[in-house]
């Protein structure tokens, strides 16, 4: 499918680190950590993912005293199904531009 | 919560305000998740990503990245129009050309998205809104420098008898003309702006054939007169001394030639009904004279204030041209090369003007020419008047074989 094919290495390791805990609600700067994309990157990764479908987002609703409502995310079905064949295919294939964090993450998922 | 916080949290607000609506929530989200992150430099290069993420939405949406660019075009004319000297008519002009050109133009785009839509006909409709606005930017720092030479007569000597003959009663009290040269900026800016526009429902071929039409126009007529034609043949480089201007003869076929030959161009291309044909074929004659004419004026205008602040132009262009086409003038220029010089200047300075006749002209010929085509083809559909046989909101690219 092309929107599979368009995915990036970055956004699959977005994809993979949602994965880890598909049911979860993953804040950002998680994403972040896990992946080793800066908010500059993850941020319009997540906005491609969840015009596409493949993620949603949603506002915390109760939020930290003291802290602003965070934004959460969670992979979606179609997120599911559309990052696991690409993701093989990535993780096989050398000289990826994933972090090594990021790999790791890939790896982890689909193992 | 203190000023320092309101003045924050204003700011941010105002930032947001710039961002698509849909995309304001990514935003907000990156500066909540920046509590999270460890202060220091960390924290600041979380909110430098979500710094990053603003501008990126915000260039994304094509009417913030237009009026940016609008912006810059405005002030990059302003900044070389805005007239140097503090007083005189023509720095009033000067003053009163900048402003009203960049208001209208932006006035102009506005409105007219409200009552004729966005852009439609592909890339070209882009193009030709850009190219012409460009063009009328730059053809005011061009007319500032030339209304500047015209306004500063010299204090006395040969120059002034030049002056004095060549520019004939002086600059004077002109407004009218500004005024003139203002409407006709304005007219050219809406018509362009609606035939480029979704609802004028020109074929993205007819807006090809126009534009290019008319670029050849208006190339064919700076190279016969790169200077205009206001004082011809005298002030004319490639006819030095000539009192008879052959290529006028060609200028003037050329300027009925090019859009009745785009306007056959066009209702070759369509294939369709009657009345969507004229109105390509019209649009088509239209475009190519208003094209034409701004080429023409922009690059005449420009070469003849390049002229006036660059001598070697001045040199290049006339080579001891003698500028034979003015009485009496031979005998003050004898032996005088910076009166020759004085003399191209200012001759080549007073020619800049007449291109706005050129403005009037060619879009009033290729109306009476667009005129008579439209009679001609209602003429050649019998029994079916133009109006009933236009589809109403149709799709063109039924009807027009492929500009590709």
């Amino acid at each position: 499918m092309a929107t599979r094919s368009r995915l990036s290495a970055q956004t699959l390791s977005v994809l993979a680190a949602l994965r880890e805990e598909p049911s979860q609600w993953h804040h950002g700067y998680a994403l972040a950590k896990l992946t080793g994309l800066k908010s500059g990157t993850l941020y319009p990764i997540l906005i491609r993912l969840a015009d596409r479908g493949l993620v949603e987002a949603c506002w915390q609703d109760e939020p930290q005293p003291g802290r602003p409502r965070r934004h959460l995310y969670r992979v979606t079905a179609d997120g599911l199904a559309a990052a696991a064949p690409v993701a093989q295919a990535e993780s096989a294939r050398p000289g990826t531009r994933v972090t090594p964090t990021g790999r790791a993450v890939v790896r982890r998922a689909l193992s | 919560m203190s000023g320092l916080s309101r003045m924050r949290g204003a700011l941010a607000r105002g930032v947001l305000r710039l961002v698509p609506a849909g995309r304001r929530d990514w935003v907000a989200a990156v500066w909540a998740e920046a509590g999270e992150v460890p202060p220091g430099w960390r924290r600041l290069a979380w909110r430098a990503g979500g710094v990053r993420l603003v501008a990126r939405e915000t260039l994304q949406r094509r009417t913030t990245g237009v009026t940016l660019l609008f912006a810059a075009a405005a002030a990059l004319a302003a900044w070389a129009a805005w007239p140097g000297s503090p007083a005189g008519f023509a720095t009033s002009v000067d003053l009163a050309d900048v402003i009203t050109v960049v208001a209208l133009l932006g006035t102009l785009a506005l409105a007219t998205r409200r009552l004729f839509g966005p852009a439609g006909g592909g890339r070209t409709a882009k193009f030709l809104r850009i190219a012409v606005y460009a063009a009328i930017l730059a053809l005011i720092p061009a007319k500032n420098v030339v209304e500047q030479v015209l306004d500063a007569p010299p204090r006395g000597g040969i120059d002034l008898r030049l002056y004095r003959l060549i520019s004939g009663p002086g600059f004077g009290n002109h407004w009218k003309n500004e005024i003139l040269f203002l409407a006709v900026m304005a007219l050219y800016a809406t018509a362009i702006l609606w035939l480029t526009s979704q609802r004028a429902r020109l074929a993205p071929a007819t807006l090809v054939i126009g534009t290019v039409a008319g670029g050849a126009l208006g190339v064919a007529w700076y190279v016969i007169g790169p200077l205009g034609f206001g004082g011809a043949p005298a002030t004319n480089p490639w006819l030095p001394g000539s009192d008879v201007a052959p290529f006028m003869v060609v200028a003037v076929i050329l300027l009925f030639a090019a859009p009745i030959t785009a306007m056959v161009a066009a209702g070759m291309r369509y294939t369709a009904l009657a009345g969507g044909k004229i109105r390509q074929v019209v649009a088509a004659g239209l475009l190519t004279s208003l094209t034409g004419a701004l080429l023409a004026t922009v690059s005449g205008t420009g070469t003849i204030a390049a002229m006036l602040s660059a001598p070697w132009l001045r040199d290049w262009l006339y080579r001891d041209h003698q500028l034979a086409g003015v009485a009496g003038l031979q005998l003050l220029l004898r032996g005088n090369p910076a009166a020759l010089a004085y003399s191209h200047q200012i001759t080549a300075a007073t020619d800049a003007p007449p291109f706005l006749i050129i403005c009037v002209v060619f879009p009033l010929v290729a109306l009476v020419l667009a005129g008579f085509g439209s009679l001609g083809l209602a003429a050649s559909v019998p029994g079916q008047p133009a109006a009933q046989t236009e589809v109403p909101g149709g799709d063109l690219s039924s009807g027009v074989a492929s500009a590709t």
